[in-house]
């Protein structure tokens, strides 16, 4: 481990904001900090980047205290960009680059070709050596936040801070500046650490995730294990549905306003639904918002269509994440299913895990339930079980199952 | 992308050099101009003579004494009061604009100004002459640092300067030092005429003593100043930028508050408050030459010298005006010039 941030507390004057923190970052790592506002993320960059001294605990860099290093020394090791980059004083964007070579030089030294030289490899690898000899004051805030950073890369320094670098910023420079950071990292070496404001940047690019609450470490590590539903309405107290892009494999995170049904909203019936995969979650809001009870099963923990019934306080039959349905989950499940008034089979795939989810609405038609079937995707596609989920889902079919495409069409067919 | 070669950046210090150059050039053709101007006129080619004479370089049986007297004792020290001021004021003014990444802020901002006032007035109205003639400059440049002083200790907070409430605080206190100037003036009616030349300013008075008094604080801390020139331009990107580029930026502001107190007081003590030279040149000479601190300070400096030697000659002219009159009467509508003019930067 190379940047070891060891039990820290910080201040301002009395107050305490950072509690205990303890992490490290190796080089080559992207690390990302997000919390809500407050939280103590630029206060944790500060204290990180040497502006506030920490009360209690020890920054070690390969070893080094760095409250042991001469300023000069400090900031050939540490750059940092910070949240404002506004700049009144009309400098060359070269100009303002090369100020980056300051830690190297001494007072009254000028710029040698060999600092010109290391301006402009900065200036390359940020990709904007093309706005050298442009004022600092006439470029776009995207434009300035690469010649910022480049500024920081010019002191050569070995862990690179910096304070929410998108937020302002486009979707072209989000993701720029991200990809930047990301080739930093993975081409330089370098450990850079940036607090970013918006989570699905964060868990696209970023390594490693810090989530800080109250200035305290709420969780580390992947993305996976930090941006849970429930980490995120604990600490941003937002509540939000998590996840997975089918192509990226990353986490992103969209808000779900949770209704609160009103009292003469509220129905009798209670609609249960079959699902998983992330394919009940819409549903379960469009039913709850319309007041009826819902229920849901079999889901595998972790699953979004399990955060979301969380969220809603949906009553659920749940499994092990990634395993295949007990018989104990599905008497469980079967006994959901009695209490129904109607049962929707999600459009969901099958394969022989879930078999007994299919199993459970053949269960329901027997008793007579009214059954409504999504057939949204054909359902060869969706079945892995050899031909014999899609026998049994037209079997469903033709024994009385009302077929729907979407929800709205669930909604008339329940009424 | 290859822009434009790289040695086009060193271009930029064979331009700075140039400046220097051309800025040392017409101060020194301004010396010699204005030492022909005043109420006696004395022709260029007599003044050269002269200086040839003086240099024993040539004989000037022919040149009449009393240009002598003219030239050596009343306009030269003049000029060089004039110089040494304006290098002082310009400079505080760099110093100050950079520190407080603000182009408004002026060296009087932080309190100099009335607290010389103060000091000059009580030294004028009540009190013995203890220093014969020197006894104002003297109480001048106390008051000077005194409320230099007094703005730094209030506005110092658990060892940490805020410039915006070192701003406040140098309003507040200004606002201050000057109700008890009025209340001077105010309760002493005798002697105010002796205040209000002092106020606005002039270089009657001025003699080679002055001039060698006033030599050695404007220029040691002129020097000191240049310094930090590499400090400042970091520190425009923001105080905490220039913490991570390794610059002590607390003991920077410090070190730069004090120096630039020290180095107007030194330059207002002998000559009054004289406005707006301290705004007005840093100015012109960053549109000059760009907001580089390690350019910018010895151009404003020349730039102010050069322009306090023409206003002085110009307040010879009319009858001995006092020359804050004049760099006021052109400073404030140029001021104004330059904020309509403004557009996103600030130069």
């Amino acid at each position: 481990m190379s940047l070891e941030i060891k039990d820290v507390d910080a201040h301002y004057g009395s107050t305490k904001i950072l509690d205990s923190i303890d992490f490290s970052a190796s080089h080559g790592e992207l690390m990302g900090i997000i919390g809500p506002n407050g939280s103590g993320k630029t206060t944790l960059l500060r204290t990180i980047s040497r502006i506030l001294k920490p009360k209690v605990g020890t920054i070690l860099l390969e070893g080094r205290d760095v409250q042991g290093m001469k300023d000069k020394e400090f900031s050939r090791n540490f750059a940092a960009v910070p949240q404002d980059t506004t700049i009144n004083f009309d400098f060359s964007a070269l100009d303002i680059v090369l100020i980056g070579r300051n830690p190297h030089l001494g007072r009254l030294e000028l710029e040698t070709e060999k600092d010109i030289e290391i301006a402009r490899r900065s200036m390359e690898l940020t990709n904007c050596w093309g706005l050298a000899e442009r004022h600092i004051t006439e470029l776009s805030g995207g434009e300035r936040q690469l010649v910022i950073i480049a500024r920081a890369l010019t002191q050569e320094p070995k862990v690179l801070l910096l304070d929410e670098p998108t937020s302002h910023l486009d979707i072209k420079y989000q993701i720029e500046i991200m990809e930047l950071l990301k080739r930093l990292t993975t081409e330089e070496k370098l450990i850079v650490i940036a607090v970013i404001h918006d989570l699905n940047l964060a868990a696209r690019y970023c390594d490693r995730l810090v989530l800080l609450h109250e200035g305290k470490i709420i969780t580390l590590g992947t993305q996976t294990q930090v941006l849970t539903a429930e980490n995120i309405k604990n600490t941003f107290g937002a509540a939000v549905i998590v996840k997975k892009h089918v192509l990226t494999n990353q986490c992103y995170v969209s808000p779900s306003s949770v209704p609160s049904p009103l009292k003469h909203q509220a129905k009798n019936e209670v609609i249960h639904l079959i699902c998983g995969g992330g394919e009940g979650a819409s549903l379960m809001h469009v039913l709850a918002a319309n007041g009826y009870t819902v229920t849901a099963g079999v889901i595998n923990l972790l699953d979004t269509d399990y955060e979301v019934a969380k969220l809603l306080n949906i009553p659920v039959v749940t499994e092990a994440p990634f395993s295949p349905i007990t018989q104990e989950a599905f008497q469980a499940h079967l006994a959901l299913v009695n209490k129904a008034n109607v049962v929707v089979l999600c459009n969901i795939p099958f394969g022989a895990g879930n078999l007994k989810n299919l199993e459970a609405a053949e269960v329901a038609l027997k008793r007579k339930k009214a059954l409504v079937v999504f057939d949204t995707t054909n359902i060869e596609k969706r079945d892995f079980t050899n031909g014999e989920a899609a026998k049994r889902f037209i079997a469903l079919k033709t024994k009385g199952a009302l077929t729907v495409k979407n929800e709205e069409e669930v909604l008339k067919a329940i009424k | 992308m290859m822009v434009k070669p790289k040695t086009a950046y060193f271009d930029k210090f064979i331009h700075w050099k140039m400046v220097m150059i051309y800025l040392v050039a017409i101060l020194c053709v301004s010396i010699m101009l204005t030492t022909a101007i005043g109420p006696v006129y004395v022709p260029p080619m007599e003044i050269v003579a002269l200086l040839g004479s003086k240099l024993h370089l040539c004989e000037t049986a022919s040149i009449p004494h009393k240009y002598e007297v003219i030239i050596f004792q009343i306009r030269l020290p003049r000029i060089f009061l004039g110089l040494l001021v304006g290098l002082a004021l310009a400079t505080a003014g760099t110093t100050l604009q950079g520190l407080f990444k603000n182009p408004m802020a002026d060296p009087y901002i932080i309190g100099i100004a009335s607290g010389a006032a103060v000091g000059a007035a009580l030294s004028i109205t009540v009190l013995p002459h203890f220093f014969s003639i020197y006894t104002t400059p003297f109480m001048a440049f106390l008051g000077a640092v005194f409320a230099t002083f007094l703005v730094y200790t209030i506005a110092q907070t658990g060892g940490r300067i805020a410039v915006d409430t070192l701003l406040l605080t140098g309003i507040a206190v200004s606002l201050f030092l000057s109700a008890v100037l009025s209340f001077m003036m105010y309760r002493v009616s005798h002697d105010l005429a002796g205040i209000f030349f002092w106020l606005m300013g002039g270089f009657w008075l001025a003699s080679w003593a002055q001039v060698k008094i006033a030599i050695l604080p404007v220029f040691a801390c002129f020097f000191l100043i240049y310094m930090f020139a590499k400090d400042l331009n970091a520190m425009l990107l923001g105080e905490e930028s220039a913490q991570t580029l390794g610059i002590n930026v607390e003991a920077a502001k410090k070190i730069l508050l004090i120096l630039s107190a020290f180095i107007t007081a030194a330059a207002v003590s002998f000559v009054g408050t004289i406005g707006f030279v301290g705004l007005i040149i840093p100015h012109i000479t960053r549109i000059l030459v760009g907001p580089d601190h390690r350019i910018l300070f010895p151009a404003s400096a020349l730039v102010g010298g050069i322009f306090l030697v023409w206003t002085d000659a110009l307040a010879r002219v009319l009858g001995e005006m006092p020359v804050g009159i004049i760099t006021a009467f052109f400073g404030a509508p140029f001021f104004i010039y330059l904020l309509k003019k403004r557009k996103g930067g600030y130069y």
